[in-house]
Order: structure tokens, then C-alpha cells, then sequence
């Protein structure tokens, strides 16, 4: 089955469509398609075709989210807790995603068409060599796009990638880049694997589980979160139009507490600017107290020095981080 | 045609909304009623035996009216805390630590205070309780002396069993040497939820700058360890989300990762038995923890 749907929505789907994007529409979505297991279960078939009719349903979703304008999704497709699965499972699984992302790059030009680019959140070390290198292959080649992203979370938990952020913090400051003062709840999350996206805006879980599993525990904090008690397989338009209701009908309260939340983010900054500030007059300062224009120029030049910093950093992160993609994807064209 | 969308939009917003209204007005009237079936069944169970133990009572009252009126309010509160107890042992499992979660514009002190009180009677040692204002944080003496008052007027002067511990951020260091078996109550603000992870993250991040730890050594357990010792509270099993907005709102995002989320609509006015209703369908939900 392909990763691209192609189709229009049926008369009455295209009408719900529209009058839901008359209102504020989450921009970025999140899923945990929970209840493949339970689903093959349910209809007495094998383990690995729940996981197929899975893996079909979020290509149906893909193409809702298109109409309706949603530009991102990102899956929970694979835990760090799922490799305690019987050897079967797991095997069966790799196998299932080695298929899709070979498929995936013979689909290309359909991708390239759509403007959909691929990313995969996780540490890939984890993984097989062979899927490695495919799903390098996979995101290389779909980098340029920029239409429509799907972020694919494998070997995935929320704080291996918050405990990988940190360890790449501490990289930079191993490498002289930035100070460990320079560390904020920005950084951080510039530092995830999620660094390219905005926060989901809404965040939805089949299967009637009401936990988030180690699943975007960061990116989360301000998002919608609407659990849905069917199973992922049986996931429909209509389901997918309830759970945008209900983020329409939380849209206000959330993005004052966005809202809020920045605010005091910006406060929080300018404290430990004024604090760096600070502690550096009193190191190298002549003794006499600094007047206030002086502090004031003081500060502003520490924030700038600061922001360099960042932005060197981070260009090395990426580039560290491109290389990595790059590196297996050579390897693999050679082996 | 965009505006025949855009009115067709509101019409439906406005449908969810009566809809949503009337659904906790039935709940509640529902509950009213069935409390008061409950009560006449009760009453006219218990008619014969007032009507038999009358005259002993009176006789006793008689004999000496000081002696009778303590027991009484004690024995009441006796019984209530002890049918507590059997309700929560009744429970499949039950939350080491819940969390309170208010997403409402104001907090109401003695409702809270009720619920982190009947959640220590039936049981549970670490209640925690949050908004995303940091509220609680603010007025942290208000919400204690309404904590001690409700915990006096629910279960008798003898709290003796459910004492209340403060534990504001970075408060007490000793503390977590010190094996407590008492119940504790947490006030938590957002500051405690990424600002505790940015904080441990510059501790690690300081301790390679000294050439104390190489980046390469940092893991899940030592930043979960560090987050550990600066909270002293073990991660919440449970949060009991209060109010319309469906999200977390910052609440400990590193602590929540096999958090159940349950729902109430609003913590005014709730009464036991929603609580118990919410301890009842956490003990139903099984965790596979990834098998």
C-alpha cells in the first residue's frame, strides 16, 4: 500500500471540511495510533495485519489532514519501550517499516509532487544497519520539500530525546561554543529532534488509553489533548473532524496560556542575562558601583554576544546532525 | 459561500456548547436525586430502629447530657474516616501520588482542600496540586490553614493520621532522609515543570564545563535522578484535570509519562463520590509499559 492518497472527499466530508476550517485549524497534529494489536484481535486475524491495517490508516489520515489543510503530522510509530516486545513482534515490525520506507522512496516523484517531506525522530542507532540507511535515504531525499511534513517518532521516548538534548547542550560546551549559563527552555528545545517544528497543536490518541506513553512530553505542555476511545484502525473522517472540534473549542483558553507562558519565558531570560551581567562587573569591574547606563549597555551587549553563541551552536548541531544522514547514506549507496 | 461556512461554523460551536451544558446539568440533577432516593430508602430503613432507640436516648440524655454530645461527632467522623478507608482499600490500586490539576480561572481553596483531604483518607501519600497562574504558589498559607480546618471538620480534632506536610520548592534539603510514612501535600507552579529540567540540564551542563563529566556519560536515569532529588516526590500515577481546557498546561512534563488523565468538569462544588468515580476508573486502566 502506498504512503499517497490520492482522491477527494466525498460531497458531505468536503462540506464538514470547510465549515470546521471556517474556525481556527491546528496547523500541526500529533497521533498515538494506539489499538493495531487489539484491533487483529478483535477480528481474528494475525498480529502483523493489524499492524498492515495500521499502517494503511495513517495514509487514509495523511490524505484528510491534506484537505484539511493540516501541514503536519507527526506518528508515534515505534517506543524504545517496544524492543522489550517478543523477538517476533519486533522482527516483524522492522520488516513492516523496512517495506514502507522502500516504498516510500520508490514513491519519490508522488512525493516530490506533493511537496511532502519525511523526517524520522529517534535514535536510528538503535535500529537494524539496513533500515539505518533506508531511512537516511528516505529523509535526504525528501529534505528540499516543503509543503507538507510528516515526522515519523522510531525508536522513540520523550526523555531519551529531552536527555539527548541535554547531552548535545553539553556537547557545545565541551566544544567551547556556548557557556553552560547560555542553557534555556529555548535551547532545549531547539535541541530535540523536533527542533524543525513548531509545537502540535493538537495531540490525539486512539484506543481509549489516557496516558502520552513517553510521547512529546515537551512539545506537549500546551497542546490540545483529545483521547478517542477507537481503535486506530477503525479510525475515521469523522473522528478526526470530532477531535478538531474540540480543539476549537480549547483554542482560546490554550493560546492564552501560550500566551503567558512566552511571556514569562522572555522574563526569565532577561533575568539570567542580568545576572551574567552582573556577576561579570563584579569580576572585572574597577571597584565603583556601574551607573545604570552603563549596566544597561552591558546588557545589551551580553545578549548579543549570547545570541551568537546560540546561533553558532546551533549551526554546528545541524550540521553534526546532517552529516550523520548524510554519512549513512553514502554508506549505504557504497555497500 | 465562506460566510454561510463561516455561520454554519458558529451554529455548531453553539450546539456543542448547549450540549455540553445540558449534559453536566442532567449529571448533576441526576446526582441530587439519587442522593435523595438514597437518603428516603435510608430513612425509612432506619425508622423502625430510631423509633425503638429513642426512649434508651433519651433516658441517657437525661441522665447526663455532656457525656453523650462528644461521642457523637466523634464517633461521626470516626465512621466517616473508616468508610474512607474501606473505600479505598476496596479499590483495585490505588495512585502513590495524584495530581490536582485546576484549569479554571479561580480557584476555589476549600474545594481543593476537600479533595486533597479525601485523598488522603482513602489512602494516598502524595497529593499534589497545580495551576498553570501558579496560584496555589502564591497563596501556599491559605490553601494549608483550609487543608488543617477541612481536615479538622472532616475527620475530627484527631488528624493525627493525615498530617500535612509544605513542600514548596528546594525547601528541604534534609528532608528526603527522613523516611516519612505521612500523608504530603504538594503545591506546584509551572516554574517546576521545564524551568526544573533547563535548571538540571545547566547543573550537567556546568559539571562538563568543569571537566567533571564528559556530555557522553549523560543519561535518562542520572537527569531523571537529579529531577528526582530536587522534586522528592515520586512521578504521579494519576492527574485529576478540573475545568474546560483539555491540556496539561505545563504541568511536570518529565514526571507524566505513564500518567493516567481523567477529567472532571469543574472542581466547584465536587463531591466524594466524583473523586471515588475517578479512583474506580484508574484502578480499571492497565499499563503494558510498551509489551
Amino acid at each position: 500500500m502506498s504512503w499517497i492518497r490520492e482522491g477527494e472527499l466525498n460531497l458531505l466530508e468536503k462540506i464538514s471540511a470547510n465549515i470546521l476550517k471556517a474556525g481556527p485549524m491546528p496547523k500541526h497534529v500529533a497521533f498515538i495510533m494506539d489499538g493495531n494489536r487489539r484491533f487483529a484481535r478483535k477480528k481474528n486475524m494475525e498480529r502483523q495485519e493489524g499492524h498492515m491495517q495500521g499502517f494503511n490508516k495513517l495514509a487514509e489520515t495523511l490524505r484528510w489532514c491534506k484537505h484539511l489543510n493540516i501541514q503536519e503530522v507527526t506518528v508515534y510509530a515505534f517506543s524504545i519501550e517496544n524492543f522489550k516486545r517478543t523477538k517476533n513482534e519486533v522482527d516483524g515490525l522492522m520488516e513492516l517499516a523496512k517495506k514502507k520506507f522502500e516504498k516510500l522512496l520508490e514513491e519519490r516523484d508522488n512525493l516530490e509532487k506533493h511537496g511532502v517531506c519525511v523526517r524520522v525522530l529517534g535514535d536510528l542507532n538503535m535500529l537494524p544497519l539496513d533500515l539505518q540507511q533506508l531511512i537516511a535515504k528516505a529523509v535526504v531525499t525528501t529534505k528540499a520539500h516543503n509543503k507538507c511534513f510528516l515526522n515519523v517518532c522510531f525508536a522513540y521516548t520523550s526523555r531519551y530525546e529531552i536527555t539527548n538534548a541535554v547531552r548535545e547542550m553539553a556537547w557545545g560546551v565541551e566544544q567551547g561554543l556556548i557557556k553552560a549559563s547560555d542553557v534555556s527552555e529555548a535551547l532545549l528545545s531547539e535541541c530535540l529532534y523536533s527542533n524543525n517544528s513548531p509545537n502540535p497543536d493538537l495531540l490525539i490518541r486512539t484506543s481509549g488509553e489516557v496516558r502520552l506513553s513517553d510521547f512529546l512530553l515537551w512539545q506537549t505542555s500546551h497542546s490540545c489533548l483529545v483521547f478517542q476511545s477507537v481503535l486506530w484502525p477503525e479510525y475515521s473522517f469523522w473522528n478526526l473532524c470530532e477531535a478538531i472540534l474540540q480543539y476549537q473549542l480549547n483554542h482560546k483558553s490554550i493560546q492564552k496560556a501560550r500566551d503567558l507562558h512566552g511571556e514569562d519565558q522572555a522574563l526569565l531570560q532577561l533575568e539570567a542575562d542580568r545576572a551574567c551581567v552582573a556577576e561579570h562587573m563584579q569580576h572585572h569591574g574597577n571597584g565603583k558601583p556601574a551607573d545604570a547606563q552603563r549596566r544597561q549597555e552591558a546588557l545589551l551587549h551580553y545578549t548579543t554576544c549570547r545570541e551568537e553563541r546560540i546561533q553558532d551552536f546551533l549551526e554546528a548541531l545541524k550540521h553534526k546532525r546532517d552529516s550523520y544522514f548524510n554519512d549513512l547514506w553514502s554508506d549505504g549507496i557504497l555497500a | 459561500m465562506v460566510l454561510l461556512y463561516c455561520l454554519l461554523w458558529r451554529l455548531l460551536l453553539v450546539l456543542v456548547h448547549i450540549n455540553k451544558a445540558l449534559v453536566s446539568w442532567l449529571r448533576v440533577r441526576l446526582r441530587n436525586w439519587k442522593g435523595r432516593l438514597w437518603e428516603r430508602a435510608m430513612a425509612a430503613l432506619l425508622l423502625p430502629v430510631a423509633l425503638a432507640g429513642f426512649p434508651d436516648h433519651q433516658k441517657e440524655l437525661n441522665q447526663d447530657p455532656h457525656a453523650n454530645t462528644n461521642p457523637v461527632t466523634g464517633n461521626r467522623s470516626a465512621g466517616r474516616r473508616s468508610r474512607w478507608l474501606t473505600d479505598g482499600r476496596s479499590l483495585e490500586k490505588l495512585p502513590v501520588h495524584i495530581g490536582l490539576l485546576v484549569a479554571e480561572e479561580e480557584p476555589s481553596y476549600t474545594d481543593i482542600a476537600n479533595l486533597a483531604v479525601w485523598c488522603m483518607a482513602v489512602g494516598i501519600s502524595y497529593v499534589s496540586v497545580y495551576d498553570s497562574h501558579g496560584m496555589f504558589r502564591k497563596n501556599n498559607s491559605r490553601l494549608l490553614e483550609e487543608i488543617v480546618r477541612q481536615q479538622q471538620d472532616l475527620l475530627g480534632v484527631d488528624g493525627s493520621k493525615c498530617n500535612v506536610e509544605f513542600l514548596s520548592k528546594g525547601s528541604d534539603k534534609h528532608q528526603h532522609h527522613v523516611v516519612s510514612c505521612r500523608p504530603t501535600v504538594k503545591v506546584l507552579s509551572p516554574e517546576d515543570g521545564k524551568q526544573s529540567i533547563v535548571q538540571a540540564a545547566q547543573q550537567l551542563c556546568r559539571s562538563v564545563e568543569n571537566k567533571e563529566r564528559s556530555s557522553k556519560d549523560i543519561s535518562v536515569s542520572m537527569l531523571d535522578l537529579l529531577l528526582r532529588e530536587s522534586k522528592n516526590v515520586p512521578d504521579p500515577e494519576l492527574v485529576v484535570k478540573f475545568g474546560p481546557v483539555d491540556s496539561t498546561l505545563g504541568f511536570l512534563p518529565w514526571h507524566i509519562r505513564l500518567t493516567e488523565f481523567i477529567s472532571l468538569p469543574s472542581h466547584r462544588n465536587v463531591s466524594y463520590e466524583d473523586l471515588l468515580g475517578v479512583l474506580q476508573r484508574f484502578g480499571a486502566c492497565q499499563q503494558r509499559l510498551g509489551q
